[in-house]
């Protein structure tokens, strides 16, 4: 931890100084106290944010006997991969992971290919209705998910649709959906419109001028966006524990069978459910702003 | 102006079907499941049809005598077809009249479709009768107090921690400090962090042979593990979930709050600094006022959020001992306990309305006091 302090200066200034140059030193290391503080504050909220997940990960990377022990260490000393292979190697764990990635995919491509032309007729043309449409959407994603659960889950089981990846990952799509369209939207806003102009008049349609020149310019926001839709799909337990039963999730499945498990079990599956958030926000990290500063609009 | 056209529409219209099927569907759906009488009685039908006449209805559980049985082909919603088996059977009714008539295998328990002699009438369909017996048996559930009571607890207790944290780090952020980037995405690692991963995180700092007993023991001020996490510890597990929540929540917030900040001008800031206000009185007189619309916006949808509170919960306590609103949508819906969707949808109604009932409010209590302020 780093703190920028001056050191004080201890000699004794000649009276002939003037109290100004006095004053500036003074100001200058009440400045540096200051700074000093905000890096002593700042610091600690990084250390609470990284605390726990420098310990799951010491869990994870753990022997068994380690991870049941007491007290515990606060480094993986020493390391052994045992723990995670006992979660990984348990009964239906690698199913349900796989399941996980299934519906996370089939929600990212579904998601995403809904989103870009509403994203992009958001962006680009007004229109009557725009701004009802827009809020309805940003209310939609207000929507409380518990709702939406339980009667799909009977609807499905109606339609024989209940217990399947694929409803699952339909599911996922209506609750991303509305935070896809708004950042996809938002990634548009950004390509310079006299781009695609310029296009339109070396003689492209509108659908060329589309293809050719502003989605290229979108595809990495966009592919952000993508990351973010598979991370809120992967983390989404409730709809996935109701509408599942053989078929679950990850989450699903360790919640499901989280009081019959013992900590060697519950700490690698939280450490193997948070590697996915983590490479997200280093893949999203130029647009965080774009993601989330979009609901105060 | 532009003349009228119809593209954006065409282009919004794939999402906005989605989204209607998808929302609009289920909600009436949910109304239906929990207002309706649905499975208490069972109609039999005069011909192996489900758009057959009716015959008489039998109360579930009645026990009834097959006479026949045919093997017919039914087709689904998808196209596909699938082998049905539909019975005549003959039973009570809920006058005490025997009747006969068919039903097919979804509405009773049958040991062996081809050779049993009874069965057992366990499903039925909608009467259409509305009723309030759902709602009444979640109000007067023994859980229903105590999981609304908890939910409000959390709430009251995370939404000022978290906001009151969010702002410090939007501070810190747009302090300039050299490394505030680095601090950013520090700040935003949660994010991406589910709230079951969460809830397992904490946990493992306060179970019994967890960190947090671990590291009082080391440092020699206790001797045997404390057991925060047990039913006479509620004051504990609360704690647990409060801080397991603003640990994982408080990110978005944050952003929502950065970004606000990076919309106030630096003229704002400038000004309160040369006039010599103190960092408090530049929090308190400038700061906040202007970054009430993104707090209105971040305080709506973290407390919506917040009613749904439920892996957390259950990964930490069990979600027996504590329960709250989600957990107890859960339990009623699970056909492993108590297996009734009707209650579950009123449940799920009942966040619903909480939800929209505080987001009104919100609303409300901002524009009176918008209100107040110009008529002054």
């Amino acid at each position: 931890m780093t703190t920028i302090e001056t050191p004080i200066n201890t000699t004794p200034s000649r009276p002939s100084m003037e109290a100004t140059a006095v004053d500036r030193k003074r100001a200058k290391r009440r400045h540096s106290i200051r700074r000093g503080s905000i890096y002593i504050l700042a610091c600690i909220i990084a250390l609470w944010i990284l605390l726990p997940i420098w310990l799951i990960g010491t869990m994870a990377f753990s022997t068994p006997e380690d991870v049941r022990n007491y007290p515990k260490h606060f480094a993986p000393v020493p390391a052994s991969t045992e723990t995670m292979d006992f979660f990984l190697n348990t009964d239906g764990i690698q199913r349900a992971a796989r399941n996980s990635i299934v519906v996370a995919i089939i929600t990212l491509i579904l998601s995403t290919l809904l989103a870009i032309p509403a994203g992009y007729a958001i962006a680009r043309y007004l229109f009557p209705g725009r701004d009802a449409i827009r809020l309805g959407i940003l209310s939609v994603r207000a929507f409380p998910i518990v709702v939406l659960a339980v009667p799909l889950a009977i609807t499905f089981i109606k339609w024989d649709m209940y217990d399947k990846v694929y409803s699952l990952a339909l599911m996922h799509t209506a609750l991303t959906l509305p935070t896809t369209i708004l950042v996809v939207a938002s990634v548009f806003a950004g390509v310079p419109y006299e781009l695609e102009e310029a296009a339109r008049i070396f003689g492209c349609t509108p659908a060329k001028a589309f293809w050719k020149v502003v989605l290229p310019l979108a595809t990495p926001g966009i592919a952000a966006s993508a990351i973010l839709t598979f991370v809120l799909s992967w983390n989404e337990v409730f709809a996935a524990i109701l509408l599942t039963l053989t078929n679950r999730t990850l989450p699903a499945q360790i919640l499901y069978t989280l009081d019959k498990s013992g900590d060697p079990f519950k700490f690698a599956g939280g450490f193997f459910m948070l590697i996915p958030s983590l490479i997200f926000i280093f893949f999203i990290r130029r647009y965080l702003f774009n993601m989330y500063g979009q609901l105060n609009k | 102006m532009k003349k009228f056209s119809w593209t954006p529409y065409l282009l919004l219209l794939p999402s906005l079907l989605y989204l209607v099927i998808f929302f609009a569907y289920p909600m009436y759906e949910s109304f239906r499941l929990a207002f309706q009488k649905d499975s208490a009685i069972l109609s039999l039908r005069d011909e192996p049809d489900e758009n057959a006449e009716l015959g008489g209805q039998i109360k579930l559980q009645t026990i009834v005598t097959i006479l026949d049985r045919l093997q017919l082909e039914e087709t689904l919603p998808n196209g596909r077809t699938r082998p049905i088996f539909w019975f005549q059977v003959e039973g009570e009714d809920i006058d005490g009249n025997m009747v006969t008539g068919w039903v097919n295998q979804k509405s009773v328990f049958i040991e062996n479709r081809r050779t049993s002699e009874t069965a057992r009438v366990v499903a039925g369909e909608p009467t259409k009768e509305w009723t309030t017996d759902f709602a009444e048996r979640m109000f007067n559930d023994y859980r229903f107090k105590r999981a609304l009571i908890t939910t409000l607890i959390l709430i009251v207790l995370i939404l000022p921690l978290q906001f009151t944290l969010a702002i410090i780090m939007g501070l810190i952020i747009q302090s300039r400090i050299r490394g505030s980037n680095i601090f950013l995405y520090i700040y935003a690692i949660p994010l991406g962090i589910s709230d079951l991963a969460s809830g397992i995180l904490w946990y493992s700092i306060f179970t019994q042979r967890g960190f947090l007993n671990s590291f009082l023991d080391t440092v020699g001020l206790i001797d045997k593990p404390y057991i925060f996490i047990q039913a006479s510890n509620r004051e504990w597990m609360i704690a647990a979930i409060v801080l397991a929540e603003v640990w994982r929540a408080t990110s978005i917030v944050m952003v929502i709050v950065v970004s606000g900040l990076q919309a106030i001008s630096r003229d704002y800031m400038e000004a309160g600094e040369v006039f010599g206000a103190t960092l408090w009185q530049r929090i308190h007189y400038i700061i906040l006022p202007l970054l009430k619309p993104s707090l209105q916006v971040a305080l709506i949808l973290r407390t919506i959020l917040a009613f749904q509170v439920f892996a957390v919960v259950v990964a930490i306590t069990g979600g027996d001992v504590l329960t709250v609103l989600a957990n107890e949508t859960y339990r009623w819906y699970d056909p492993a306990r108590y297996n009734n969707a009707n209650v579950a949808a009123v449940y799920a109604l009942f966040i619903m309305v909480l939800s929209l009932g505080i987001s009104l409010f919100y609303l409300r209590a901002v524009r009176s006091q918008e209100e107040a302020s110009k008529s002054v």
